[in-house]
C-alpha cells in the first residue's frame, strides 16, 4: 500500500509537472482582432500601394533608415531605426548611414545589409516600380560603402531628406533577396524586418500577421494581429460590441465619437494627421480663370457650416494650402473670410451679377459628397448653380485626372513637410493633363520658383521663409480654397494598449510595437 | 433527355458570346480606372502609366477584345487585374461560400414555404391562412439587409449566440453551418414567402379543380387528396418560382454578404465593378451567365420528373 501511494504520488507529481510544462509551452496567444475598413488588400507592397488601408500594415512588416516616433508624426521626432547614425556632408549633397548589425529579415529572407538599402532606394524612385518615385528625383546615386554602410549622393541639397528615409511609403526598406526571388508575387507575400512579420492573406476576408521573434528590439508581446476587412460602418461596430474586434476603424465624424464613446469598455483615439480638404479652383477656364470670381467663392464659403456637418472634436478650419503641424506650415496669409455681401459685389464686379451655371464631378463618398453638397448650398447664395456629377470613387479619381472638372474637392495627408504638398498640388509641373501629372487641379504655377528653392534651399530658416512666401502667392491669386481639417478616428477596447501616447500615425492607423500589450 | 439537355447546353454559347460582348464594351465605356484603384488615390501620372502599360490596358480595344473572347471560349478566364491572381482560382474561393448560402436559403424557403402555402390553401380564410397571409406579406416587404441587421442585434448582439462577422473557416462543417444561421435565415425568410404565396395560389386552384371532387367522392383520405392529387399537380408554379428566385438570389446575397461580411459571388462582382477589374468582372459574368442558363435547365427538367406529361424535344 505504502508503495503504491509513494507510486502514485511521484505520478501525481509527474502530471503535474508535465501538464504545468505544457501550460506554459502553450501559454494563451495573445491576439489581437482589427476591423480595417477596407475591401481587400491587392497589393503589399509599400512601394507601390497608397491605399489608406494598406498603411497601417506596411507599418508594421517594414521599417526605413529611421522612424518617426511611435504615435507621433512630427518630422522633429525622427529617430534612428534601421540606421544607428549618419553624418551629413558640409554641402547637403552626401549622406551617410551607418547601419545597426544583426537586424534580420522575416522568413529566413537574411540580415540586413547595405545592398538591402541600396535596392530598396533605388526601386523606390524608379517609377516602374513605384508610386511614389518623384519624390526621389533628387537622388543622384545610392551606394554601398561597406556592409553596413550606405551612401546617398543628392543632385541638391534635400533638407528633408530623413523624411524620404523614413518608415513611410518609399522609405520603407524590403529584402532584395525577397523581392527579386518573388517578383511580382512580392506584392502578395511583403518581406521585411518590422515588429510583425507577413502570415496569411484571404482574399476580401483579412491579413493575418504573426510576431517577429528576432524582431531587433525584442520580441513583441502581442503573438498575433488579424487584421479583417469589414467596410461597413456598422458590421465594424456592431463586431466590436459582440468582441469579435478589438480595435476598430472609426467613423470620423463627431456624432458617433460621442455616441460610441458612452460604451464604457472603450477608447476612442482622435488623431493626426488631418486630411485636408481643399476646393481647388481651375484657374485656366472661364469664368474661374477671374480672380474676382475666384475670390467671390472664397467669401461665399462658411468653414462653420463645414465643421457642423463633421463635428469639432474630429476636425479644425483651415486657411493654409498646406495642412496644419506640417513643416513648412504658415498661418500667415491672407484670408478670405465669410461674407456674403463682398463675395456678391465681387461678382457684380466680374460681370456675373445674376450668376452662373456650371458642373463638377464628385465621388459618391460621403466624406467628399457630403462637404461639395454644402458647398452647392453655399455657391447659391451668390447666384453660382453648381450642377454636381456624382460618379463612383475610381471614376472620380480617374476624371479629375482628365482635367474635366473645373472645381475638385479634394482630401489628402501627406508626408508632414511643406514641400510634398506644395509640389503634388501647386507646382506647374503636377498639373492634370501633363506627362509629369500629380495632382494639381488648380493649374497655378506662380510659386514655383519659391517651392523649387525652398527644396534646395540648406538653411532651414530661409527654406522656412520661401514655403510661407509660396503659399501666400498661392491664397493671394485663390488657386484653391482651403476648407477643413478631418482628423482620424480608431476605437479600442481598454485592454488593448499600444505603449505610448497615440497622437499621430502617418500610417493612418495604429502602430503595434514590440511594446504593445493586450491585457 | 440527355439529347435534349445537350441541344440546350449548346445554344447557351451564342448567349454566352453575346454577354460577353455587351459586358466588354459596358464595363470599358464606363469612367474609370483598374490602375488608380489598385494603386491608391496619390500615385503619380508616370506609375499610374508604367502600371496600365503592364496590364496590357493601352493594347488596341479590338486586340483586347479578341484576346478575352478566344480566351473566354477556351475556359480561361485569365488573371484579375488588381489582385493578379487567377479569376477562376478566385470564384472557386469563394464559391462554397455562395453555394451554402444559397442552397441553405432554398432549403429554408421549401420546407417552411411549402406546408404553410398548403395549410393556408387547405384552410383557406380560415385563421391560419390568414396567420400565412400576414407574415409572407411581412416577408416579402420587409428588405434582406434589414432583416439581416434585425436578426444580428438579436441573435448576435442580445443573445450572442451566433457571429458578427460571419467568415467561416470551410474545412470546418461545424464552423460552416454556425456561421451560415444568421445570413440564411435572411435570405431564407424571403423565400418562405415567395414559395408559400405561390404555393397557396396554385393550391387553391388545384383543389378546385373536378378531379378532387372526383377523388373526394370515391373517398379517398383527405391528406392522399391534398398530396397526390392536389400537390403534386399544383407544383410547377413553385418549381418555376424557385427557379427564377435561384437567379436573383446571387443579387440579393450581396447586401447578405456586406451585412455578415461573408465571402461570395456577390461581394466579388460589387467589389470587381468599383475597382474597374475588367477581367475578373468578365470571367464572373460568364460564370454567371452559366449558372443562370444551367438553373432554367434544371428547372425545365424538374418539370418533367414531376408531371409526367412534360416531354423533351
Amino acid at each position: 500500500m505504502r508503495k503504491f501511494l509513494t507510486h502514485a504520488g511521484t505520478g501525481l507529481a509527474l502530471a503535474l509537472c508535465v501538464s504545468y510544462g505544457s501550460i506554459d509551452a502553450v501559454r494563451a496567444e495573445t491576439a489581437v482582432n482589427v476591423g480595417l475598413k477596407a475591401k481587400d488588400a491587392t497589393a503589399l507592397d509599400p512601394h507601390l500601394s497608397t491605399k489608406s488601408g494598406d498603411k497601417p500594415i506596411f507599418a508594421l512588416l517594414f521599417n526605413g533608415l529611421v522612424r518617426f516616433k511611435p504615435g507621433s508624426m512630427s518630422p522633429a521626432n525622427l529617430e534612428p531605426d534601421l540606421a544607428e547614425s549618419w553624418e551629413v556632408s558640409p554641402d547637403g549633397k552626401v549622406w551617410t548611414f551607418k547601419l545597426r548589425k544583426g537586424v534580420k529579415f522575416h522568413h529566413g529572407y537574411g540580415e540586413l545589409t547595405a545592398d538591402d538599402v541600396v535596392y530598396s532606394l533605388t526601386r523606390a524612385g524608379d517609377p516602374k516600380r513605384s508610386s511614389v518615385s518623384s519624390d526621389y528625383s533628387q537622388f543622384e546615386k545610392v551606394e554601398a560603402v561597406d556592409p553596413h554602410t550606405v551612401r546617398i549622393t543628392l543632385k541638391t541639397p534635400v533638407p528633408s531628406l530623413l523624411g524620404l528615409v523614413a518608415n513611410y511609403h518609399g522609405g520603407n526598406i524590403v529584402s532584395k533577396k525577397a523581392a527579386e526571388e518573388l517578383g511580382e508575387g512580392f506584392k502578395q507575400k511583403p518581406v521585411g524586418t518590422g515588429p510583425f512579420m507577413f502570415k496569411d492573406y484571404k482574399a476580401k476576408q483579412g491579413i493575418t500577421l504573426a510576431a517577429n521573434p528576432d524582431y531587433f528590439r525584442g520580441k513583441p508581446k502581442i503573438d498575433k494581429l488579424d487584421f479583417k476587412f469589414v467596410p461597413s460602418d456598422s458590421s465594424r461596430e456592431l463586431a466590436f460590441k459582440k468582441g469579435e474586434l478589438d480595435i476598430f476603424t472609426g467613423k470620423r465624424e463627431e456624432k458617433w465619437v460621442q455616441r460610441i464613446g458612452q460604451d464604457g469598455d472603450l477608447t476612442v483615439d482622435v488623431f493626426e494627421p488631418g486630411e485636408l480638404r481643399t476646393l481647388h479652383l481651375n484657374t485656366k477656364v472661364k469664368p474661374l480663370d477671374d480672380i474676382r470670381v475666384r475670390k467671390a467663392i472664397a467669401h461665399a464659403l462658411n468653414r462653420d457650416d463645414f465643421i457642423k456637418l463633421v463635428g469639432d472634436s474630429v476636425t479644425r478650419k483651415s486657411w493654409s494650402p498646406v495642412p496644419n503641424g506640417y513643416l513648412g506650415h504658415t498661418g500667415d496669409l491672407p484670408k478670405y473670410e465669410h461674407d456674403l455681401d463682398k463675395a456678391k459685389a465681387l461678382m457684380k464686379e466680374a460681370g456675373h451679377e445674376n450668376g452662373f451655371k456650371m458642373n463638377a464631378i464628385i465621388t459618391k463618398r460621403s466624406a467628399l459628397l457630403r462637404p461639395m453638397q454644402v458647398i452647392q448650398a453655399q455657391l447659391k447664395k451668390i447666384g453660382i448653380d453648381l450642377e454636381l456629377d456624382v460618379v463612383e470613387h475610381s471614376a472620380f479619381h480617374a476624371q479629375i485626372r482628365k482635367d474635366l472638372s473645373p472645381m475638385v474637392l479634394y482630401g489628402a495627408a501627406r508626408f508632414p513637410v511643406a514641400d510634398t504638398y506644395l509640389t503634388q498640388f501647386y507646382h506647374g509641373n503636377s498639373r492634370v493633363g501633363t506627362p509629369t501629372a500629380v495632382t494639381n487641379f488648380n493649374h497655378c504655377d506662380m510659386a514655383d520658383a519659391e517651392i523649387d528653392n525652398a527644396r534646395k534651399e540648406p538653411d532651414a530658416a530661409k527654406q522656412k521663409e520661401l514655403w510661407a512666401a509660396a503659399q501666400r502667392k498661392l491664397m493671394e491669386n485663390v488657386c484653391s480654397i482651403p476648407l477643413f481639417e478631418q482628423l482620424q478616428v480608431w476605437a479600442r477596447r481598454n485592454s488593448v494598449d499600444y505603449g505610448y501616447t497615440l497622437e499621430g500615425a502617418l500610417s493612418l492607423g495604429p502602430l503595434f510595437t514590440e511594446v504593445s500589450a493586450k491585457k | 433527355m440527355l439529347r435534349y439537355t445537350l441541344k440546350r447546353l449548346g445554344s447557351t454559347i451564342p448567349t454566352l458570346i453575346a454577354v460577353l460582348t455587351v459586358i466588354f464594351v459596358i464595363i470599358r465605356i464606363a469612367p474609370g480606372d483598374p490602375a488608380i484603384a489598385i494603386l491608391g488615390d496619390n500615385a503619380s501620372q508616370q506609375a499610374i502609366d508604367a502600371l496600365r502599360d503592364r496590364l496590357g490596358l493601352n493594347e488596341p480595344l479590338l486586340e483586347q477584345y479578341w484576346y478575352f473572347l478566344t480566351d473566354a471560349l477556351t475556359g480561361n478566364l485569365g488573371n484579375s487585374l488588381v489582385s493578379g491572381r487567377s479569376v477562376l482560382n478566385e470564384v472557386l474561393e469563394v464559391l462554397p461560400h455562395t453555394l451554402d448560402l444559397t442552397i441553405a436559403s432554398i432549403i429554408i424557403g421549401v420546407i417552411v414555404g411549402i406546408p404553410v402555402g398548403i395549410l393556408a390553401a387547405v384552410y383557406r380564410n380560415g385563421p391560419v391562412d390568414y396567420v400565412a397571409r400576414i407574415t409572407s406579406l411581412l416577408g416579402l416587404s420587409f428588405p434582406s439587409f434589414y432583416t439581416a441587421i434585425l436578426l444580428i442585434l438579436a441573435f448576435a448582439i442580445h443573445f450572442p449566440w451566433f457571429p458578427v462577422i460571419s467568415n467561416a473557416n470551410l474545412s470546418d462543417p461545424g464552423d460552416r453551418l454556425y456561421n451560415l444561421v444568421l445570413p440564411a435565415l435572411s435570405l431564407g425568410l424571403i423565400m418562405v414567402a415567395y414559395v408559400a404565396r405561390t404555393t397557396r395560389a396554385s393550391m387553391i386552384e388545384a383543389l378546385g379543380a373536378d378531379y378532387i371532387r372526383t377523388a373526394r367522392a370515391k373517398g379517398a383520405p383527405a391528406l392522399v387528396v391534398i398530396a397526390r392529387h392536389g400537390f403534386r399537380n399544383a407544383i410547377i408554379p413553385v418549381i418555376t418560382v424557385i427557379g427564377l428566385y435561384l437567379g436573383i438570389l446571387i443579387g440579393n446575397s450581396v447586401i447578405i454578404e456586406i451585412v455578415f461580411n461573408r465571402p461570395g459571388l456577390g461581394k466579388l462582382i460589387v467589389g470587381a465593378l468599383e475597382q474597374r477589374d475588367y477581367t475578373m468582372l468578365q470571367g464572373l459574368m460568364v460564370i454567371y451567365a452559366f449558372f443562370i442558363v444551367l438553373t432554367n435547365l434544371v428547372t425545365d427538367l424538374a418539370y418533367g420528373m414531376s408531371d409526367p406529361r412534360v416531354k423533351y424535344q
